[in-house]
């Protein structure tokens, strides 16, 4: 891939991305931003294939595209339920809190500026084979515990979901 | 270093989310922006490291991708009972943890 097209690559899903994160930060319509919540999901997705993580972007279109997005959808058709007209979403309407926050970016950006720097170009993070390497080697504790993590949370949701229905 | 710049903006525009928005669903979906920034820079970098260290990076993207996951399925459901019990899902009217 030539600079300019990976340069441009880049730019196309940054302002994919930072359009995406506007939508759910600006949207008053719940549908709206919930697309808007895809757009970026795709973007991240997008990012991770350009990094060559492919194994990454493809787990991200499953896990949240099709998944968390999905479930998100189905919270707001769930919870949005009103007699009067489509549901909104409201903001409170004090500068302060967005200026805190992107006080906290900026921070972040120059504590993290140093490190990037040192950052090397090259590099190539391989595909399903050494990751699955990895998994089922050295890292088979943690994937391992990472089940479990994902049995409790299915568990926690049934219990949830059921307690919500009798209560 | 754009990486590093777009990843802090997509930060900042996740945590303003949280912040600003009044709407539980809206709270959560900020939450993902945040959370989604933080896994562009991970990876991001980790594609500067060398081919070993690059797949640990990989792996460790992975995990974090399906603890946020299970973040996310816990966090809806949370809202979905909240709001049946509650009749609101407005995070100021939401004041009161109780078992």
């Amino acid at each position: 891939m030539s600079a300019f097209v990976s340069q441009s690559l880049f730019w196309l899903l940054s302002a994919v991305a930072i359009t995406g994160a506007l939508s759910v930060l600006l949207v008053r319509d719940v549908m709206r931003m919930a697309l808007g919540l895809g757009a970026f999901l795709l973007a991240v997705a997008g990012f991770f294939a350009y990094y060559g993580f492919g194994f990454l972007a493809l787990a991200e279109l499953f896990v949240y595209v099709g998944g968390v997005l999905v479930l998100i959808l189905f919270a707001i058709m769930l919870v949005h339920r009103g007699p009067g007209g489509a549901p909104t979403l409201e903001n409170r309407l004090d500068p302060l809190y967005v200026v805190a926050a992107f006080s906290v970016s900026t921070l972040l950006f120059l504590m993290l500026r140093p490190i990037v720097a040192v950052a090397g170009s090259s590099g190539s993070p391989g595909g399903p084979a050494e990751l699955s390497a990895l998994l089922l080697g050295p890292m088979l504790p943690q994937f391992e515990a990472l089940g479990v993590l994902l049995l409790t949370g299915l568990v926690t949701v049934v219990l949830v979901m059921g307690r919500g229905e009798r209560g | 270093m754009m990486l590093l710049a777009v990843a802090c903006l997509l930060f900042g525009l996740g945590l303003s989310g949280v912040l600003v928005r009044r709407d539980v669903v809206a709270v959560l979906a900020s939450v993902e922006v945040m959370l989604g920034g933080a896994m562009v820079l991970l990876v991001g970098l980790g594609a500067t490291l060398s081919t070993a260290r690059a797949a640990e990076v990989h792996g460790i993207a992975l995990m974090v991708l399906v603890v946020i996951a299970a973040e996310a399925a816990i966090g809806l459901a949370l809202l979905v009972a909240v709001a049946r019990q509650m009749r609101t899902t407005r995070v100021d009217e939401l004041t009161e943890v109780r078992g």
